[in-house]
């Protein structure tokens, strides 16, 4: 989106979708162990030698700021700061997570919990990816809200409904995708939260206030008014907790930054795996994706190299104790064979392996060991930068949106200076 | 026997092996178009991969042990259109698609096909006697008692898309306007493959809609290649999609036998159905096991029009002499281009029109899939599944569509009334309208023109 914005003409080749149906939709930017704060956090991680805020740190909040504001023409808006504390927001399997900037729909969890108030955890009857008994069971836990957390760090107390929604008494394999869709048409919807209304009267919970946590599933393309339905209807405040894939806070912010990117002129194919990379002169000149037959060649004057590390597939680990970089053979940073585990498996550091990554300079251009860059017109995005835990250091959003805002200055500033303009045949108008 | 021969023997072929890549994340399910609208179909990776375990008995040979020889695991298959975005989008690189396909066929390998879904299957013999009947048969088709009559009896829906028939054949129109050369045995030498390429015209454009295929002639023409046509027939994908399989698989060899020469000979197979084309280039090998030479030979050689004459304006080949067509145009990409992999290529081919205002409609599946839309108990799901196109549309003022794939021309022509054309038909019509006129203009002749 920042490329397209610099006038560049931006084609996004992906072998499927992955990264965006999966995630929660909240933001991760910094939430290492200890960190009060996503800026503090940021701080920390940035001091710890080759951690890609070390590079990208400076400039973390204004490519955040600019990504939330790119996605808010699509409707979809997010809530928090990097100096708002990281609370311990509800999770659906009855944990907690820590998190801090939020989309809307999901940030009525961030509040500090009042006084005797009360979070109320709802679910629709049949739906297997939701269990509020199971998951206040486990909320009911203190230790569940942190090691020793204060008094409004979390809800007083906390209860399980369980609600019939309209149509769907019986129902097998109910899904959150079902739930949404469901939740788009607006007389179902309405006629679902009113039950949803009544059933908490009747449980006497909706005098005393409080929060009601839903599973989040209300719509997908209408999910803004869907929620505004839910917030106007529902006598408790509503907030969104995000499930197993596919998750629809995910499928949400997919289908936003694909509009935001298509209303500039991007073009997004997804589908064919890239079969080669044809590289010129330590410049990379052309991408070829797989077709049904022969393959499709698509010339570029610059790559973004966002393929994801050791669990997005960017990187294989190979038998023989090798790392190696899927789509360029880029060299790769990483514990050696023997160090690519920690002996216990639950570590809370996570295992070595997770570091493994291409090393850069600071315009994000793959160097080698001595330093040297590799290819002089390739960026490096993402989880597949070298030196980043982003499972315990819950720094996975935050580096792939300063990383991709790099990526587009170092590719913006490389045009300026006079590489030729991508010769891709004509875009067509989204 | 071991669960390793188990496994062995039911993942011989690249999509069975598929299966074992699945990650069970759902991504699949996020875009069947089918599953949104219905709950008679529980999505791809219910019936796909995850059954597919269930399946790996099924083609164990008989006197393979203790294990029970199942059933179809899921019978709901048959809901799948096929319309293949569950592979587009898989990121792990399941053929969830073709896994569906191949699960309805053995589901219904040893049954006698159901009498509609074998006459699904005939387009060719259809369209033969619909052509040499065509006043009586268009007639009929038009006819609201006979089509509630026929929806009764064989099980084809009364509002299904049934196009007209052509009064002649294309093949006929050719013979005698003598607009392209048609092979096996005609007297005029044919131009060597930089000069002419290969008509792989189908059903749609020899039975239905003989015009499509002549526009492509004409600005082919226009670009310095003649056409051949040789002798072919139904390129099989309506029996492989109503789990024709034998059938199929006769008609595919019988078009290799008939292309497989020109292909080896460096001639370029163009095709107007982007269905037809993909087909000769994946569901020969993916749903047929057909990869012998004459196989590969064609499937290498085959090309959709607008990705043949893409390529051409990438080498600096096409004559981009348009003249103005000064219309927004809605265009709708169907899934079977979609499974081609090559993008977009009609509206690259539209952005060089000038006045062309070409508008991508961005929505999944018209519905119709191929003949699954025309099915009784599948009609209403194919028109939810198309619903917000059609909406979209409606609510246009533009006079007409752009779409490459016939079957979805016809499905969105019969839910919106509004005309809705191929690509290619456009763009012999910014050729006629350009300063040249339709005229024939050997751009590849031009030494300025070469790369």
């Amino acid at each position: 989106i920042s490329l397209a914005d610099s006038g560049a003409k931006v084609h996004v080749v992906a072998r499927g979708h992955a990264a965006t149906h999966w995630t929660s939709g909240g933001l991760d930017v910094a939430a290492p162990t200890g960190s009060p704060t996503s800026a503090l956090g940021i701080e920390r991680l940035a001091a710890r030698q080759g951690h890609p805020y070390a590079i990208l740190g400076d400039g973390a909040r204004a490519a955040i700021s600019a990504w939330r504001t790119s996605l808010m023409p699509e409707g979809l808006e997010y809530l928090g700061d990097l100096e708002d504390p990281l609370r311990a927001i509800p999770t659906a399997i009855g944990g907690t997570r820590r998190a801090a900037i939020l989309p809307s729909a999901q940030a009525g969890a961030l509040r500090p919990w009042g006084r005797g108030e009360r979070l109320l955890v709802c679910g629709p009857a049949g739906f297997k990816d939701f269990w509020p008994d199971a998951i206040v069971a486990s909320l009911r836990r203190p230790a569940v809200w942190g090691m020793d957390p204060g008094d409004d760090a979390r809800p007083s107390t906390i209860d399980a409904l369980v609600v019939d929604l309209p149509g769907l008494a019986g129902r097998h394999n109910l899904s959150a995708l079902d739930l949404a869709r469901l939740f788009d048409d607006a007389r179902w919807r309405v006629d679902a939260l009113e039950r949803i209304s009544r059933a908490i009267e009747r449980s006497g919970a909706a005098g005393a206030g409080g929060r009601i946590a839903l599973p989040a599933v209300l719509g997908l393309a209408d999910h803004a008014a869907a929620f505004d339905d839910a917030v106007r209807i529902l006598p408790l405040a509503p907030f969104e907790v995000p499930l197993v894939s596919p998750s629809i806070p995910g499928l949400r912010l997919y289908t936003a930054l694909r509009a935001a990117l298509r209303r500039r002129g991007g073009r997004i194919d997804i589908g064919e795996p890239v079969a080669a990379i044809t590289v010129d002169r330590r410049r990379v000149t052309s991408v070829t994706l797989a077709a049904a037959v022969r393959e499709r060649v698509i010339r570029a004057d610059s790559l973004v190299l966002a393929t994801g590390g050791i669990a997005g597939g960017g990187l294989v680990g190979r038998a023989d104790g090798r790392l190696e970089e899927v789509l360029l053979d880029l060299p790769v940073e990483g514990p050696p064979a023997g160090e690519w585990l920690a002996a216990d498996p639950f570590d809370p550091d996570g295992h070595p392996i997770e570091t493994a990554g291409i090393r850069t300079d600071k315009d994000l251009r793959p160097v080698a060991q001595d330093g040297v860059i590799v290819l002089e017109n390739v960026v490096v995005v993402g989880s597949l930068l070298a030196g980043q835990r982003y499972l315990s250091e819950r720094c996975g959003d935050g580096v792939a949106i300063a990383s991709g805002h790099r990526a587009a200055a170092t590719i913006a500033n490389a045009g300026a200076r006079g590489a030729p303009q991508p010769v891709q045949p004509t875009a067509a108008r989204p | 026997m071991t669960i390793q021969d188990v496994i062995r023997e039911a993942s011989l072929t690249e999509v069975g092996l598929s299966a074992d890549e699945c990650l069970k994340c759902n991504v699949c399910n996020t875009v069947c178009p089918v599953a949104r609208v219905t709950d008679l179909f529980p999505g791809p990776k219910y019936v796909g991969p995850q059954a597919q375990r269930f399946r790996l008995a099924t083609t164990l040979p008989p006197q393979s042990g203790s294990l029970q020889i199942l059933a179809s695991a899921d019978a709901t298959v048959d809901y799948c259109s096929g319309c293949g975005w569950c592979t587009i989008a898989c990121p792990a690189d399941v053929k969830v698609a073709e896994i569906n396909n191949r699960a309805r066929a053995s589901m219904k390998a040893g049954h006698r096909p159901r009498f509609r879904d074998w006459l699904l299957g005939q387009t060719d013999l259809v369209g033969r006697l619909g052509v040499a009947f065509s006043p009586l048969a268009n007639w009929s088709l038009r006819n609201r008692p006979i089509r509630w009559l026929i929806e009764q009896t064989i099980g084809i829906h009364r509002r299904a898309p049934l196009p007209a028939f052509a009064r002649r054949t294309l093949r006929s129109r050719l013979g005698r306007s003598h607009a392209a050369l048609m092979g096996g045995g005609g007297s005029i030498p044919e131009p060597p493959p930089d000069r002419a390429v290969v008509l792989f015209h189908g059903c749609a454009a020899n039975y239905y809609e003989p015009h499509v295929a002549e526009a492509a002639i004409a600005v082919l023409r226009r670009n310095g290649f003649e056409t051949i046509v040789p002798e072919q027939v139904c390129c099989g994908l309506p029996r492989i999609s109503n789990g024709l399989y034998a059938s199929a698989r006769g008609r595919a060899e019988k078009n290799l036998g008939s292309l497989a020469d020109y292909a080896r000979r460096g001639y370029r197979i163009v095709g107007t159905s982007t269905s037809c084309t993909h087909t000769l280039k994946a569901e020969y090998r993916e749903m047929l096991d057909l990869d012998d030479d004459d196989a590969r030979a064609v499937a290498g050689a085959t090309w959709d029009i607008c990705e043949f004459l893409l390529d051409l304006h990438e080498q600096g080949l096409l004559d981009v002499g348009f003249g103005r067509l000064e219309a927004t145009l809605p265009y709708h990409a169907p899934c079977q281009l979609r499974g081609h992999g090559i993008g977009l290529p009609a509206l690259d081919l539209f952005a060089l029109v000038p006045g062309l205002d070409a508008v991508d409609l961005d929505h999944d599946c018209c519905g119709v899939a191929g003949t699954y839309g025309l099915k009784k108990e599948k009609y209403d799901i194919a028109m939810a599944v198309g619903e917000p196109l059609f909406r979209r549309l409606r609510e246009t003022d533009a006079p007409r569509v752009a779409c490459d794939s016939e079957t979805c021309r016809w499905q969105i022509e019969q839910a919106t009334s509004m005309p809705v054309k191929h690509p290619i038909e456009f763009l012999a019509e910014a050729y006629a309208a350009g300063p040249h006129g339709a005229s024939p203009r050997a751009a590849r002749d031009d030494p300025a023109r070469r790369p």
